[in-house]
C-alpha cells in the first residue's frame, strides 16, 4: 500500500495503490491523518491503482467522509476499479461516499 | 489442503498470504480470487485477534475445490463464537448514522453462496463455500 499526497492546499488530492488490508490499515489512516484533522474542503482520492480494500480500509473510507462532511466538504473517489467498487456497493458506502 | 498454524498471534498477514498461495485459491479467476481475499482475511483477523484469550493457540484451514465447489473450513480451539450470529448492519443509514466497522461477516455473506458454523469437540468451525463456473 502506498499512499501520495499531490497537492495539499485548497484542493487536496491524494493517490492510493495498492492493498488496503489488515496488515496496513493502521498505516493508510495515520497517512490521511491530516484530512481528517485538517479544514481542508475539497478532497479527491484517486483510486485507480487501488486494486483491493478489506472492511479494515472501509472504516477509514468512511471515518474520512464523517469528517470531511461534517465540516462542509466534499470528498470524491475517483477511477475505482470494478472489484473495489464491488465491496463499496454491497455495504452501501456507494451511497453515502460519492464515487466518479 | 489442510494447514495448521501455530502460533497465530500477531501473524493475520503470513497466514492470509498462505491461505491465498495455496493452489486450491491461486489458481482462480482474478475477481474470484479478491472476494475470497476479502473473506479469508476476515475470518482469519477475527481468529487472531479474539480467538484465545491468552493469546496462544492455533488456527486450522482447509481449503477444497471439488464438483465446482470451492470451500474453506476454518478451525480454531478458542472461546465458542459464531460470527454468523451477528446482525447484519443497516446499510440504508446516512453517514452520520452509520457506525464505524461491524462490515466484516456482512462482507463474507455476501460474496460467499454459503456459509455454516459450528462447535464440537471443543473447536470453532467455519464453512464457507463458493460456486465456481
Amino acid at each position: 500500500m502506498e499512499v501520495k499526497v499531490i497537492s495539499p492546499v485548497d484542493k487536496v488530492l491524494v493517490q492510493i495503490k495498492g492493498r488496503v488490508d489488515t496488515t496496513n490499515a493502521a498505516q493508510f489512516q495515520e497517512e490521511l491523518t491530516f484530512i481528517m484533522q485538517g479544514d481542508m474542503k475539497d478532497i479527491e482520492l484517486d483510486c485507480s491503482e487501488l486494486e483491493y480494500t478489506s472492511s479494515q480500509g472501509l472504516r477509514v473510507f468512511l471515518m474520512l467522509q464523517k469528517a470531511v462532511q461534517g465540516r462542509g466538504g466534499k470528498m470524491v473517489l475517483t477511477h475505482m476499479q470494478t472489484q473495489v467498487k464491488e465491496v463499496f456497493d454491497i455495504t452501501g458506502f456507494s451511497n453515502i461516499i460519492k464515487i466518479l | 489442503m489442510k494447514k495448521r498454524y501455530d502460533p497465530i498471534s500477531g501473524k493475520s498477514g503470513a497466514i492470509i498470504e498462505d491461505v491465498m498461495a495455496t493452489p486450491e485459491v491461486d489458481t482462480l479467476p482474478f475477481d474470484l480470487n479478491m472476494r475470497i481475499r476479502l473473506c479469508v482475511e476476515e475470518v482469519v483477523e477475527n481468529v487472531v485477534q479474539y480467538a484465545y484469550e491468552a493469546g496462544a493457540g492455533y488456527m486450522q484451514v482447509e481449503t477444497t475445490l471439488k464438483n465446482g465447489v470451492w470451500s474453506i473450513v476454518f478451525e480454531d480451539a478458542g472461546v465458542p463464537f459464531n460470527p454468523l450470529d451477528k446482525e447484519d448492519p443497516d446499510i440504508t443509514l446516512s453517514v452520520e448514522e452509520r457506525p464505524i466497522g461491524g462490515l466484516g461477516i456482512f462482507l463474507c455473506k455476501q460474496m460467499m453462496d454459503h456459509l455454516e458454523y459450528n462447535y464440537e469437540d471443543g473447536c470453532n468451525r467455519l464453512i464457507m463455500e463458493k460456486k465456481i463456473n
